[in-house]
């Protein structure tokens, strides 16, 4: 059992051999780490953040940027609009301040994966990658105890949101099932569950694997070692969470693989760093960009009380391509959501009780790049969207609107660059003609796919249908980087799916 | 940054949420590329009174209420990147106004104890 965090400079290098290597502890390397762990295998997760219980958690949303999230929230999608992408640096990765939302692989990604990428249908006959990522599924559902939202949690933000949509007539209307146990709707997720409710990795998975193996915290890789064609290790140095010193080197050798989870953005940027060549590397990036129509209502709502995401529908997944769901914005970041300044951005914070804010992501077909910023060697993000992309973007602010006035909202608050600050229930058909430019809405990419996607030819992937790098041994790729459509769900449960599947195949190889 | 975030009758402003303190600790915790983005923020609201009100001054030079207006219109500009500018400001001001416990009080939100800045070491 042996958990080794910071080591300052000037002390000795650290270095340990284990049978796998796995890089990074969110939902992929997590769920690979713990498979080859049950199997047996001695196993190292080397991971960038800190690693902090529920009782390090900060409570503010200063707190969370500082401890919890990368590069303190600031990475950001570049195209003809700045997005912000929403990913963590710490232990149990994006699964600590994530929502926790599971959703089972959709039966036709897999479909598309078969005929756009040549994966998932060779082996054990058609269906083979399906099959084996719902019986994973079915398995983590059970281990971290998913369930659906409880009543008493639901808080009065998911209830309108249910009814609204019930009122309004959406499809697959439902209250979402999530990685938590006896959520008491303490409004917290973002910040990290201080409760002990929700099912993060850091304490799951990765204590499981450290009771048998090795954890480094604090431990960016810089380097995965490849020795002609093998990958045997990894290197870098450890990072103070506090200060950002740099400290001792540290080196893991890896006998049998190195697994690497590094997330969407870091995973291909450290390929790169490592001197894989791959002329898809980089490419294939995608995701869920979002944003929120809030509502206004005559009796407080108070959002942060019940589950920060607690009520979502998937029926507008196949058309117009899009998932709704609900989402308690924090006081602290709510004015940033709002336009303006000055005392009239004071009056629209004052309204804060009253408003609920749900949201849209899309099924975006639009496809970005990552690439490694020469000077600071951080991933860099080109993403923009496209105009079939807006148009289900648009779309989508239609529909929250719908559904906030059948749910009983007295106005609106979209947040539309060059359109009314507040909408009156009657207007709302003149979100049809909303701007179709990325510019006029402030979003975020929440959902990250892509950077080193699998496939069955070399030339338009970087991995396998097994998560192998194309050319390399004992180099596997085991988080969203290897997913090359959109999902059009939540990704928490594929990854983890597609990861202990991944980690299977190697045990038996 | 005060500008943002006025005292009004009903709300505390950000010159009361101990800005300066925060400040300090947001210089020395945060990464330089935000503190940068803080600093261009900053130089943008003074330096551009001319294309949000139509004033040839800087902003510090301003009355109070054309300094107000000035914050409004460059929150809400019809140009992209000088929108931006204002969430480079707003962002960090807000993560600072937003956690006080006299301002969470006002919407009936517990006061937040601190954050603790701790984490395994073993």
């Amino acid at each position: 059992m042996t958990h080794v965090s910071y080591r300052a400079k000037g002390e000795p290098p650290y270095e340990a051999d284990v049978d796998y290597v796995v890089i990074g502890s969110g939902a992929g390397g997590a769920a690979a780490a713990s498979t080859l762990s049950r199997a047996g295998a001695s196993v190292a997760i080397v991971e960038a953040g800190a690693w902090r219980d529920p009782n390090d958690y900060p409570n503010s949303t200063y707190g969370s940027f500082r401890d919890l999230m990368d590069d303190w929230g600031a990475q950001l999608a570049m195209g003809r609009a700045i997005w912000p992408i929403v990913q963590a640096r710490t232990m149990g990765g994006t699964t600590v301040i994530n929502s926790a939302i599971c959703v089972r692989t959709p039966a036709d990604v897999f479909d598309r994966w078969e005929r756009e990428s040549g994966i998932g249908g060779t082996a054990s006959g058609r269906g083979a990658l399906r099959d084996r990522v719902w019986a994973h599924q079915d398995a983590i559902e059970r281990e971290l105890s998913v369930e659906e939202v409880p009543v008493a949690a639901r808080g009065r933000s998911n209830e309108l949101a249910f009814l609204g949509a019930q009122k309004a007539g959406f499809p697959d209307s439902h209250y979402m099932r999530r990685y938590v146990k006896g959520c008491i709707g303490s409004g917290q997720c973002l910040q990290g569950c201080r409760a002990l409710k929700k099912q993060s990795t850091n304490i799951t998975l990765v204590p499981e694997v450290e009771a048998k193996g090795l954890v480094l915290s604090s431990a960016p890789v810089e380097k995965i070692v490849i020795d002609g064609r093998r990958a045997t290790g990894v290197r870098g140095h450890f990072v103070h969470p506090r200060t950002r010193a740099r400290g001792a080197s540290f080196h893991v050798r890896a006998k049998k693989a190195v697994l690497v989870a590094a997330s969407v953005t870091h995973t291909p940027v450290l390929l790169m760093a490592s001197g894989v060549k791959n002329r898809a590397l980089g490419k294939g990036f995608r995701a869920h960009p979002g944003t929120g129509v809030f509502g206004c209502y005559a009796d407080p709502v108070d959002q942060n009380v019940g589950a920060t995401q607690g009520w979502a529908s998937t029926g507008f997944r196949e058309h117009p391509g899009l998932k709704l769901e609900t989402l308690a914005i924090p006081l602290e970041l709510v004015a940033s959501r709002f336009s303006g300044g000055g005392i009239e951005l004071m009056k629209r914070i004052s309204e804060y009780r009253h408003v609920a804010m749900w949201c849209h992501a899309v099924r975006a077909e639009s496809v970005g790049s990552i690439s490694r910023n020469f000077f600071s060697g951080k991933p860099q993000v080109s993403y923009g969207l496209d105009h079939a992309d807006m148009l289900k973007f648009r779309e989508g602010m239609y529909l929250l609107a719908k559904q906030h006035v059948a749910a009983g909202a007295k106005e609106l608050i979209t947040g539309i660059a060059g359109m009314p600050y507040k909408m009156q229930p009657n207007e709302i058909e003149k979100l049809k003609d909303a701007p179709l430019d990325p510019r006029a809405y402030i979003a975020i990419l929440s959902h990250l796919f892509g950077g080193a996607v699998m496939g069955s030819n070399p030339n338009e992937s970087v991995t396998d249908g097994r998560g192998r790098v194309h050319g390399y041994e004992g180099l596997v790729v085991c988080d969203a980087a290897v997913i090359p459509s959109n999902l059009g769900v939540n990704p928490q449960h594929t990854i983890m799916g597609l990861a202990r599947t991944f980690a299977e195949d190697l045990l038996e190889a | 940054m005060c500008a943002f975030y006025p005292r009004t009758d009903e709300l505390p402003g950000l010159e009361d949420t101990g800005i300066d303190a925060f400040l300090v600790q947001f210089r020395r915790e945060t990464t330089s590329l935000m503190w940068l983005g803080v600093l261009a923020g900053t130089f943008v609201y003074f330096v551009s009174p001319l294309i949000t009100i139509f004033v040839p001054l800087p902003a510090f030079l301003l009355t109070k209420r054309l300094r107000d207006k000035h914050a409004f219109n460059l929150g809400a500009h019809p140009i992209y990147l000088v929108r931006q500018t204002a969430m480079l400001v707003k962002l960090p001001a807000g993560l600072c106004w937003g956690r006080h416990p006299d301002v969470r009080a006002k919407f009936a939100l517990p006061p937040l104890p601190p954050d603790p800045d701790t984490w395994r070491t073993t």
